[in-house]
């Protein structure tokens, strides 16, 4: 099987909502070899997008959704076994990752901060929905070089220009990096709430990381 | 200068566009209809018909000779006493006179006698009176008079019933607690249903008009289709009537099905068969309004699904023409030459059969 049936095959397993579908095609990509960023990024998260597109079309309703959203999770973790914990022995630095309060939507952002953790950075995953004043708090309590925003709602993008507002009310703002990401989030909103960063994708998240800390 | 044409915006707000301007409108409502559905786009004739009828001088319009249809009217009998907040005029009227004047003086085809509270669960407590009204109405009247009440499931979950908020269980992400939840109360509603048209019945009404199946979504419509079987059974003669809540029947449980269709998802042609399946005699389709675009945009949006509905329908189908819904404007009083543009182009294109 090529590696594009297999992305096929792994984008209908989550667009089938079913968790068993998913767990078996994931299984089967790794038996073949593929890397686990590229099952995630080109097989299951393509899933997801169409999920998002035949859920706006009134195919799949949320009920569906959640439990593609689940059945998501679930081939994530599975990969994050083969993914190396403690890839450098030295740090690339510490990064603080979270979707911002108000948004539950969390699978984007976990991608990001596994795939942070496997190019070798120490990574915080602070949850979702996590109110404002904790990102600053982690950054002060784990001396933070990065803090991630992830948010994937016009209503909730908000979040990220407010959190850059309160680093710099608490003079901490040159102490710290500030990448966003998430779907509503562009390169042009960015530069306008004044981030250092904005990354599409969970492997663009880390070469962006690397060349703004390394 | 080219000669522009008084229309409405769908939330009522009026709008002056050019005959060319309305084309395109009229054909982007009607591919979004047809991308959506999966259905036909109207053909050239029709959207000629369409920019006639909406271009025509008059502030009001009506349906050409021989094509009249029947009307029927829900909740009319406290049109008259209702108040705003009912879409009423506010005059003070017991619901007899409501009927009466509805049928001998506005000329409605058929009535429905209905509670202010409408929704089949408050009216369990005050059957007494709706079996006593029921009869001294159908002593005084002619033209068939339904009892007709929302499904409206909603109120089985907490708060308002005994069954644990759906939406409450979604955001703790318990699906499957949700999903029964749903269940139990779609048979509570289908048991509600029947029981009190069993009353209803013995008190001399014609039948039972369903409004808004489906507001609830997809566990409202079950609950709804397997009552209209039951009542079909019990009695043979009943004029069934189901009316939905929208064009899209929401998968808010999104398994359930009926005679081997999932119910999540249906547009209104493929709503028809199953309604007709379960023993109604009359499918009331709806098509609802954007209140952001005008009303050629959603004219030809509804009139493209409500001519594959009534194409595809076995029963004939009296679509629902109000405020926000069939391509009027959302007002609660919407405006008359909005409503008899729509309501033509309903008759004379789409095909329904009655209103
Ligand atoms: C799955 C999903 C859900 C799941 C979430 C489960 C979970 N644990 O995350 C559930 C069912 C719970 C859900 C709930 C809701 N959802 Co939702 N959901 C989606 C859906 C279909 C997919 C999101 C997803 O996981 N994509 C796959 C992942 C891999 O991609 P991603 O998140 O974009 O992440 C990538 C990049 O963006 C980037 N990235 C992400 N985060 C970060 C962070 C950093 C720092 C960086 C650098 C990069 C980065 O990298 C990631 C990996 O490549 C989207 C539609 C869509 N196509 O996006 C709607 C969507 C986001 N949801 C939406 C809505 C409205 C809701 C609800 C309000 C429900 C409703 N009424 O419909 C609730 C929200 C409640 C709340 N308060 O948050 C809307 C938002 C509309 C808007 N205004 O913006 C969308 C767009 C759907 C729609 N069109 O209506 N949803």
């Amino acid at each position: 099987m090529s590696n594009e049936e297999m992305f096929k095959q792994l984008s209908d397993a989550i667009v089938s909502c079913k968790k068993d579908a998913v767990l078996a095609a994931v299984e089967k990509a790794r038996d073949e070899g593929i890397p686990p960023a590229e099952i995630i990024e080109k097989g299951l998260a393509a899933g997801m997008n169409e999920v998002g597109v035949l859920f706006e079309r009134g195919k799949l309703f949320l009920p569906h959704v959640m439990m593609a959203a689940g059945a998501m999770e679930a081939g994530v973790a599975l990969l994050e076994e083969d993914m190396p914990k403690d890839a450098a022995s030295k740090k690339l630095g510490i990064i603080v990752n979270g979707t911002v309060e108000g948004d539950v939507h969390d699978i984007g952002k976990s991608i990001v901060s596994t795939m942070l953790q496997s190019a070798g950075f120490e990574v915080h995953d602070i949850g979702r929905d996590v109110p404002l004043q904790d990102f600053i708090d982690k950054v002060k309590e784990t001396n933070a070089d990065m803090v991630g925003l992830s948010a994937l709602m016009t209503t909730t993008l908000q979040g990220q220009k407010d959190v850059i507002e309160m680093l710099k009310e608490q003079g901490m703002r040159d102490g710290v990096k500030v990448m966003v990401g998430g779907a509503p989030a562009t390169e042009a909103w960015a530069n306008k709430i004044g981030a250092d960063c904005y990354a599409e994708n969970a492997s663009e998240a880390v070469t962006k990381a690397k060349e703004l800390l390394l | 200068m080219a000669t522009e044409y008084k229309l409405r915006m769908g939330d009522g707000k009026r709008l002056f566009m050019t005959k060319e301007q309305i084309v395109a409108d009229l054909k982007e409502g009607m591919a979004d209809a047809a991308d959506l559905g999966d259905i036909p786009d109207l053909s050239e004739d029709e959207i000629d018909k369409l920019v006639e009828i909406i271009t025509m001088p008059s502030r009001m319009v009506g349906v050409e000779q021989g094509m009249e249809v029947p009307v029927t009217h829900d909740i009319g009998t406290i049109r008259i006493d209702g108040d705003q907040g009912n879409s009423g005029v506010g005059i003070p009227a017991s619901r007899l006179v409501g009927a009466m004047m509805h049928e001998r003086a506005f000329g409605a085809d058929t009535m429905e006698l209905g509670h202010i509270d409408y929704s089949y669960k408050p009216a369990k407590p005050v059957i007494a009176q709706e079996m006593q009204t029921m009869e001294v109405c159908q002593q005084n009247m002619i033209v068939p008079l339904l009892y007709g009440a929302m499904p409206n499931m909603g109120l089985y979950y907490t708060p308002d019933g005994p069954f644990e908020n759906p939406g409450d269980l979604m955001k703790a992400f318990k699906i499957d607690e949700a999903r029964e939840s749903m269940e139990h109360s779609a048979k509570h509603l289908t048991r509600d249903i029947v029981w009190i048209m069993q009353r209803m019945m013995a008190s001399g009404s014609d039948g039972v008009n369903f409004d808004t199946i489906g507001a609830a979504g997809d566990g409202d419509m079950y609950a709804s289709l397997h009552a209209i079987e039951s009542l079909r059974k019990q009695f043979p003669d009943i004029y069934i009537e189901a009316g939905m809540a929208g064009e899209l029947l929401l998968g808010m449980h999104g398994e359930l099905e009926y005679d081997g269709t999932v119910l999540a998802g249906l547009w209104p042609h493929q709503q028809a068969a199953l309604v007709a399946k379960a023993g109604a005699n009359v499918f009331g389709p709806v098509v609802n309004t954007n209140t952001s675009k005008s009303s050629a945009w959603n004219l030809g949006r509804a009139v493209t699904f409500i001519k594959q509905a009534v194409k595809d329908s076995t029963i004939p189908c009296h679509v629902n023409m109000g405020m926000g819904v069939g391509g009027i404007p959302m007002l609660e009083t919407p405006t008359v030459d909005a409503v008899s543009r729509a309501s033509k182009a309903m008759v004379e294109i789409a095909g329904v059969d009655g209103i």
